[in-house]
């Protein structure tokens, strides 16, 4: 056992607690150095335990500490735990590892902002909370976690802005993931009525006791829970207007862990979910339908941090396309890779962003590649990755899932050729914001073209680290080559790996395997060359193009209208009830009446006594009395 | 019949004599001591209410009963005590405001706090209707004067005066009830009325039934459920903030201690079958006070409205009728106490006496005029949210999961609903604290506050370790629950 | 003889009660409410219960009343002032209620005891004496009784605080 798995989520709340408490008076420098330093030695304390746990006999790969009971009532109760598997080893590796670059970036990109200190108070507070999300050892610490990088990721957003009108938009983001987190409490809520327990263990284990119905209950009311924060159709309109946080915050948050926390939790209630047929169906297309949609909005964008929320909920998609075919380790795979190269593609992004004064508008960047050499390159090596390039790791854990989804048994052709379709469209989409960034004319405001700059080297040290982990990540997921991914997750996915053998007789090839991944190589290659010859051979086209297909480009364009269907159908009616009738009439009409009245008691109290006595008290007094009638009438009537 | 009493057991009454005596105690030092610095008064208070703390523990144990079976000291009125005297020490830290509360008379202003308190320590450990009713008066009366102490301000007569008219109406059902029940058993003593159910069957009779049920209404009076509620923001918003505060949680735990002492001790549940009745109540209080506490600028009137969906919530413990939810109750009304005390008592912190400090507007940018202020509100704000690790997260867990194991599931959905709905109106305070910019002209915030800051981090401490160490309460809370099987 | 007199005494409580409400001139409404009063005293008689009737008659039609009418008479409160301000509707639903109410008890108290004797507990001529009541008063009842002298230490301590016509001048400031 390892007994100092609670350092791992100490140190950044150590580190938020120093520059939270006291960072007001610390240099810049200091305060960097504090919490970089504390997600290091995260790392640190993640990669020993990582060793530790390799030393281990696969089946036994598995550390619990307990830190003290939680809560506990007769034969409930609920611990501090944490644990350390494999998944949760591949989690911690990710949230330390990239939130550790992305914590450096951030030295350089929030350089002179005024709340330096409160940003990275901040961003400690959201690590400690997401790795009590990855290491937490039953449903409540996750929920913990959970509901922590939650608010987290509000402060974070709101950090930027100070105005009013902001603070209303970022309500979105709230009432949409309270929607999701309405879900996972309610499939908390069961499970702890039918198991008993919220142990990830004992649950886990007695899974095949409990009515599958039940089962499909609870998994897709976890699975409402991970589409809000993983954001998958409908709950996905919050992640595009999270964009507007400082962009470290997008790369760390909305990019490379807290959205991938629902698949996360899918993967890690696997042993339930592969009982219910219906709820990987779900799962699946939801999955499917979330990469091919959002994908076709990205198309669209102008702004470059938008095109990359969407393919990130695109590529998330994708996650829960495997996990819904119970491929869940090539779920984790994927997240794995994804948070290496879209980690890399946002703060790509932010050093665009920084060399020309913030702005995002793709419409007024180009020909920067001259300018901006080392964030061209890896700009260029997370867009090939993503695409699904050879080579690069988003080839191999995108292939695998596409491959999963047509050979597993939960899988069918037509899933892989949406996400075929799919990832066409997503190297079509990279490659065109390459092209509208790095290529052609510059469309550089003037002023702003003076002072284009590369990014310092705090900035760009961790751009190339994670373009290196980008193109080598892919290489643990091969079957064979040192302890492949699949094979080391294997005891976390233990029930789900049953299943996926028992049905998986004869089904498929390896020569179906490689003529699948040709075709889906070619459709890649092909969206890049589309791109190619829209954006840098001719540049008018895709106006033109706009122009003739006016319809469709409109609703791609207004995001298929979905955040406007949503005020009309849920906030409006709502905001209505409240407004209108329980607002207006019970306050404005009852309660400001009295108000108003209290003007005129000023002046005479006995008579404003008077009209108190016989005016509104009477009716507070008479709606206690019909209650109590109509109590009473129910019981006498009964 | 006995004439003579016998001996007496002075456990069970000492806390209520200890605070009678204290209450004599600061009236009689008020008038021979007109100009003694209200501190001094406070401090007095404080240590009589902890010399009457170190009595309510004493009564922890098997159940003693004393004066005929009128009072109880057992664990149900050691934890109920201990937090209505923890409830009032905190009223009184809040009110040692240097600004806000120059026009209270200090003197008396206490003796009434220590004497609702007195109230309430009836209304846990009565076991004879009759003590609960006269321990509900003594509060009653105790908070009317008390909701009325601004008294050049129209809004705080106001106040006492709706309080009042509507109080007295409704002691008039709780009495009728006790009336009723009394007709029926031929007893007010609890013990002999639940030997009278376990004897008799209740088929056919509903005299019984409703005599509870008009007990109910006369409680729901005071623990402001639906439709008895609607004095509640009134009269929160009129009262003195210290007393809104103590309003929301003393009196509504001591409601809350009558009604579980008589339905525990009865097993009244099964005797009125009124689960429907309480499931629509429950809902339709915590919907309509989450629901109208959205659009409220005004913060008193809006934790008013909170705390009528907070009465809802706790209200589902009470209909899972199980030790998971009595325990989870218990523990509800403990955080309450701190958080709702704690919000309260941030507005006291920042009122002068020229401006109460209770807008949205009034606090927007406050995190960075007023730091610990505005870090205050937000965990405070959190807790009654529900948000993990807080206590008010671990309350609502708990009692969430009651209903479940009692199978209530819908009743739950709806209690995530709404408190899904809540998150959007405590979170707003916290968004105008710290997302938005300093306004030049914002109202000047009092300083200077060191007995109100003191209860602020009490309550801080407290609601983050309830929410983080909850297990240790949760045992006592749940022995509690056990003693009356 | 007891079935009449609790009728004509029922009969004078309820028409007298009536009386009171619907009068515009207060003192005739005291004085109406003072011949409910009295009924019914006459009512407890009946139950035996002589100890109540006569603090009944001292306390309520004696001293509350007299208090009553000194205080109408000293503001002078003139009859034709006192009109209630209610709307239509809400008068119209107060009423309703009340009925219902009333019915839905009546209906509750006759179910109950249909088929049954009397109330159970209602001795005969053991409880309302003033011995009787005494002696409960300071055995069985004897906390109650000495809660209820802090009740009234409250309340005197609570009307004085709010009848007082000034503040205390401000203690020194801390």
């Amino acid at each position: 056992m390892n007994d100092y798995l609670w350092l791992i989520p100490f140190f950044p709340l150590l580190g938020f607690l120093i520059n939270g408490l006291l960072g007001r008076n610390f240099s810049e420098k200091m305060v960097g150095i504090i919490g970089a330093g504390a997600i290091f030695l995260s790392f640190v304390t993640t990669l020993l335990t990582f060793k530790e746990l390799l030393t281990l006999e696969p089946e036994h790969r598995i550390f619990i500490q307990k830190l003290y009971t939680w809560m506990a009532t007769g034969n409930f109760s609920v611990d501090v735990a944490f644990r350390f598997d494999a998944l949760s080893a591949v989690m911690t590796l990710v949230v330390t590892g990239v939130g550790f670059l992305i914590h450096v970036y951030s030295i350089g990109y929030m350089h002179g902002d005024r709340g330096f200190f409160r940003y990275f108070a901040f961003l400690n507070l959201f690590t400690f909370a997401m790795l009590l999300l990855v290491l937490g050892n039953n449903f409540l610490i996750l929920f913990l976690g959970w509901e922590g990088v939650g608010l987290c990721s509000y402060l974070l957003i709101g950090f930027w802005y100070e105005k009013i009108d902001y603070a209303n938009a970022g309500m979105k983001a709230f009432i949409v993931n309270r929607i999701g987190d309405f879900g996972f409490l309610l499939g908390m809520f069961l499970i702890f009525k039918h198991f008993g327990s919220l142990d990830f263990d004992q649950v886990f284990s007695n899974a095949a006791a409990v009515p599958p119905g039940v089962i499909t209950a609870i998994t897709l009311l976890l699975f409402v829970g991970a589409t809000g924060k993983s954001a998958q159709i409908p709950l996905y309109v919050w992640l595009p207007d999270a964009m507007a946080g400082p962009t470290p915050v997008s790369a760390l948050i909305h990019a490379a862990t807290m959205v991938t926390a629902g698949v996360y939790m899918v993967s890690r209630a696997s042993a339930l979910y592969i009982l219910s047929p219906l709820a990987l169906s779900v799962v699946a297309v939801i999955g499917v339908a979330t990469a091919l949609f959002a994908a076709t909005m990205a198309i669209t964008s102008q702004d470059i941090k938008k095109v990359l929320a969407y393919s990130t909920i695109s590529q998330l998609g994708y996650m829960f396309l495997a996990a819904g075919v119970g491929a869940f380790s090539a779920a984790i795979f994927h997240l794995m890779t994804h948070a290496f190269f879209k980690a890399l593609l946002f703060l790509g992004a932010g050093s665009v962003m920084h060399a020309l004064s913030n702005e995002t508008n793709l419409m007024k960047m180009g020909g920067l590649r001259k300018h901006l050499p080392i964030t061209f390159w890896t700009f260029l090596v997370g867009g090939l990755a993503i695409s699904g390039i050879p080579g690069f790791s988003g080839f191999f854990s995108k292939d695998e899932i596409l491959w999963k989804a047509f050979s597993s048994p939960f899988g069918s052709p037509v899933l892989w050729g949406v996400g075929a379709v799919a990832a066409g469209i997503t190297a079509f989409y990279i490659f065109r914001m390459i092209y509208l960034a790095f290529y052609g004319e510059s469309r550089v405001d003037p002023e702003v073209a003076l002072h284009i700059h590369e990014s310092p080297k705090v900035m760009t040290v961790p751009l190339m680290v994670l373009a290196v982990l980008s193109i080598i990540g892919g290489y643990v997921g091969i079957p064979h080559v040192y302890m492949g991914l699949e094979h080391f997750l294997e005891p976390v996915f233990e029930p789900a790996s049953v299943a996926m053998a028992a049905g998986a007789a004869g089904h498929a090839s390896a020569s179906t395997e490689f003529t699948l991944m040709g075709i889906s190589v070619v459709i890649a290659l092909a969206g890049i060359y589309l791109a190619y010859q829209l954006y840098v051979m001719n540049p008018e086209k895709p106006r033109q193009l706009a122009q003739s297909m006016h319809g469709l480009y409109t609703l791609l364009f207004n995001k298929y209208y979905v955040d406007e269907i949503y005020q009309a159908v849920f906030v409006k009616p709502f905001v209505n009830l409240s407004n209108v009738f329980f607002w207006r009439f019970f306050d404005v009409k009852i309660i400001d009446g009295i108000v108003n009245g209290v003007a005129r008691i000023f002046g005479n109290i006995a008579a404003g006594l008077r009209r108190m006595q016989t005016g509104i008290v009477q009716m507070y007094a008479l709606s206690l009395m019909l209650g109590a009638i109509i109590i009473f009438g129910y019981f006498i009537l009964r | 019949m006995n004439t003579a009493i016998g001996t007496i057991d002075w456990i069970p009454v000492a806390p209520f004599i200890a605070l009678s005596v204290l209450g004599f105690l600061i009236m009689i030092i008020g008038l021979f001591f007109p100009r003694i610095y209200r501190e001094t008064l406070g401090t007095i208070t404080l240590v009589g209410l902890a010399v009457t703390f170190f009595l309510i523990l004493q009564n922890w144990g098997e159940p003693r009963y004393a004066f005929a079976n009128t009072i109880v000291g057992d664990k149900f009125s050691t934890v109920f005590n201990g937090l209505f005297v923890v409830g009032a020490a905190l009223t009184i830290l809040l009110s040692l405001n240097s600004q806000e509360n120059r026009y209270l008379l200090y003197a008396d202003y206490f003796t009434v706090i220590v004497f609702a308190t007195a109230g309430m320590v009836l209304m846990s450990a009565g076991t004879h209707l009759l003590t609960i009713f006269l321990g509900l008066e003594t509060l009653s009366i105790a908070l009317y004067v008390l909701a009325g102490f601004r008294r050049e301000n129209a809004f705080s007569l106001e106040s006492a005066f709706k309080y009042f008219l509507l109080g007295a109406f409704a002691s008039g059902f709780l009495l009728y009830g006790i009336a009723l029940i009394y007709g029926a058993t031929g007893s007010a003593d609890i013990q002999e009325v639940t030997r009278w159910i376990q004897q008799n069957s209740l088929t056919g009779s509903l005299m019984l039934p409703i005599g509870f049920l008009l007990l109910f209404v006369g409680l729901g009076f005071k623990l402001a459920i639906f439709p008895f509620h609607m004095w509640a923001p009134d009269v929160y918003q009129g009262a003195p903030t210290p007393i809104s505060a103590f309003m929301a949680t003393g009196s509504k735990a001591a409601a809350f201690a009558a009604l579980l002492r008589v339905a525990l001790s009865t097993q009244s549940y099964t005797a009125i079958a009124w689960e429907q009745v309480l499931w629509v109540i429950a809902v339709a209080t915590m919907t309509i006070g989450n629901i109208i506490a959205l659009r409220q600028d005004n913060i008193k009137r809006m934790l008013a409205y909170s705390s009528i969906a907070h009465a809802g919530y706790i209200l589902i413990g009470f209909i899972a009728n199980n030790e998971l939810g009595h325990s989870g109750m218990l523990f509800y009304l403990l955080s309450y106490t701190f958080m709702n005390i704690g919000a309260f008592g941030v507005i006291s912190y920042l009122s002068t006496a020229e401006h109460e400090f209770v807008t949205l507007g009034d606090v927007r940018g406050l995190a960075y005029r007023r730091p610990f202020a505005a870090i205050a509100m937000a965990v405070f704000m959190f807790s009654l949210a529900g948000i993990p690790p807080t206590a008010g997260f671990i309350s609502k867990f708990y009692i969430f999961s009651a209903a479940v194991k009692a199978g209530y599931v819908w009743l739950v959905i709806l209690g995530v609903i709404n408190s899904m709905i809540s998150l959007y109106y405590y979170l707003g305070v916290v968004v105008q604290m710290f997302m938005s910019a300093v306004e030049e002209k914002a109202p000047a915030t009092a300083t200077q506050q060191p007995a109100v800051a003191l209860a602020l981090v009490v309550s801080m401490f407290a609601v983050l370790g309830l929410g983080i160490f909850p297990s240790r309460w949760l045992a006592v809370f749940m022995e509690m629950a056990r003693s009356f099987i | 003889m007891q079935e009449i007199l609790f009728f004509v005494l029922a009969a004078v409580a309820v028409l007298s009660a009536l009386g009171m409400l619907l009068n515009k001139n207060p003192v005739y409404s005291v004085l109406l409410l003072i011949v409910t009063l009295f009924s019914i005293a006459g009512l407890y008689v009946l139950l035996n219960a002589s100890f109540i009737a006569a603090v009944h008659l001292i306390v309520y039609a004696g001293a509350i009343m007299v208090l009553f009418l000194f205080v109408i008479m000293l503001l002078d409160i003139r009859a034709d002032v006192e009109h209630i301000n209610l709307k239509r509707l809400s008068r119209i639903l107060a009423l309703l209620a009340t009925f219902i109410f009333l019915g839905e008890t009546f209906l509750i108290i006759w179910m109950s005891l249909k088929g049954k004797a009397a109330f159970v507990g209602l001795g005969e001529g053991i409880l309302g004496d003033v011995p009787s009541v005494g002696e409960l008063l300071f055995t069985k009842y004897l906390l109650p009784f000495e809660i209820a002298s802090v009740l009234l230490l409250v309340a005197i301590v609570g009307a004085i605080i709010l009848a007082k016509r000034k503040l205390r001048p401000e203690p020194p400031a801390a």
